[in-house]
């Protein structure tokens, strides 16, 4: 029972994104390159909302519409992503200057 | 109402699988609708006028707490889901339980951080930072309230009608809205706390 109450992918997918939360801390304690803490951060988060996503939210589960769960997700990324390097693009990094 | 009993109970009719995709859709729209206040946030973070910059007023500890009690939140209610699954009314109550009480913990640390902020004369209006940053804020954490309002009513109903098709539809697409819940905050926790502070 306690196996089927505490699946171990579930259990080891929560103690992924622990260590995946302490692990982002390095970019406030270590003496890195700004470069360096962007990209630990893009990579830490990246992987703890998939383990949300695929992990967790069963995204895949429904053969009837896998597909088309996967299509929308990727669609509301590509809006949001856009609009926010859209956005920096122009306000931030020097586009209308 | 047919029921497929080759589904999990939270698919089993078409209405229910219906459900489950329209509350995908939906999530879509949320992740539209985060995207843009972050968007708003990241043009106006250096924009901290007389008041106080991200680095003054940001604290690690209890943003860490709220990481944790939301993450480990996430965790229970995925194994709500999956006691559900397997028929254990009296665990996946438990688990939802549990969820519901890291939510409102989550909400007292927010809160609290909300007053600090204030008492450190960082208010709504005071600059474009702290404007977008409590829009950012305040959008997820509304969303949690209104989670634990919902949450709280799919308990009540579990309690009183038990694991039916019924229950289980809106305690799977609770979860779906919880899981979500989850993955904007590790982006606020990443890319507004994480990276004020370093």
């Amino acid at each position: 029972m306690m196996k089927q109450l505490f699946p171990i992918r579930h259990v080891m997918g929560f103690l992924a994104s622990l260590v995946l939360s302490v692990a982002a801390l390095a970019v406030i304690y270590l003496d890195l390159s700004n470069s360096a803490n962007m990209a630990i951060l893009l990579i830490t988060a990246l992987i703890q909302a998939s383990l949300q996503l695929f992990l967790f939210m069963h995204i895949g589960e429904s053969a009837d519409t896998k597909k088309e769960l996967y299509l929308n997700i990727a669609y509301a990324l590509f809006v949001g992503l856009v609009t926010i390097f859209g956005t920096l693009f122009i306000f931030v990094w020097g586009w209308y200057a | 109402m047919k029921i497929d009993a080759s589904k999990p109970l939270e698919y089993s009719t078409e209405e229910n699988s219906n459900k489950i995709f329209g509350f995908w859709v939906f999530l879509g729209a949320e992740i539209a609708l985060f995207a843009t206040l972050f968007t708003v946030y990241f043009v106006m973070v250096d924009r901290f006028a007389s008041g106080p910059s991200g680095p003054d007023l940001f604290e690690i500890g209890p943003v860490m707490i709220e990481t944790l009690l939301l993450l480990t939140s996430s965790f229970t209610i995925g194994l709500a889901v999956h006691a559900m699954r397997h028929g254990y009314q009296k665990a996946m109550m438990v688990f939802f339980g549990l969820t519901l009480l890291m939510g409102l913990g989550f909400l007292g640390i927010e809160i609290m951080e909300f007053v600090t902020y204030v008492h450190e004369g960082a208010t709504l209006q005071t600059s474009g930072f702290l404007s977008s940053l409590f829009v950012l804020l305040g959008t997820h954490g509304a969303h949690v309230s209104f989670g634990f309002l919902w949450g709280a009513a799919i308990l009540i109903q579990l309690k009183r009608q038990g694991i039916t098709p019924a229950t289980a539809n809106k305690s799977f697409i609770f979860s779906l809205y919880w899981h979500f819940l989850d993955v904007v905050w590790i982006f606020i926790f990443s890319f507004v706390y994480l990276k004020g502070l370093m």
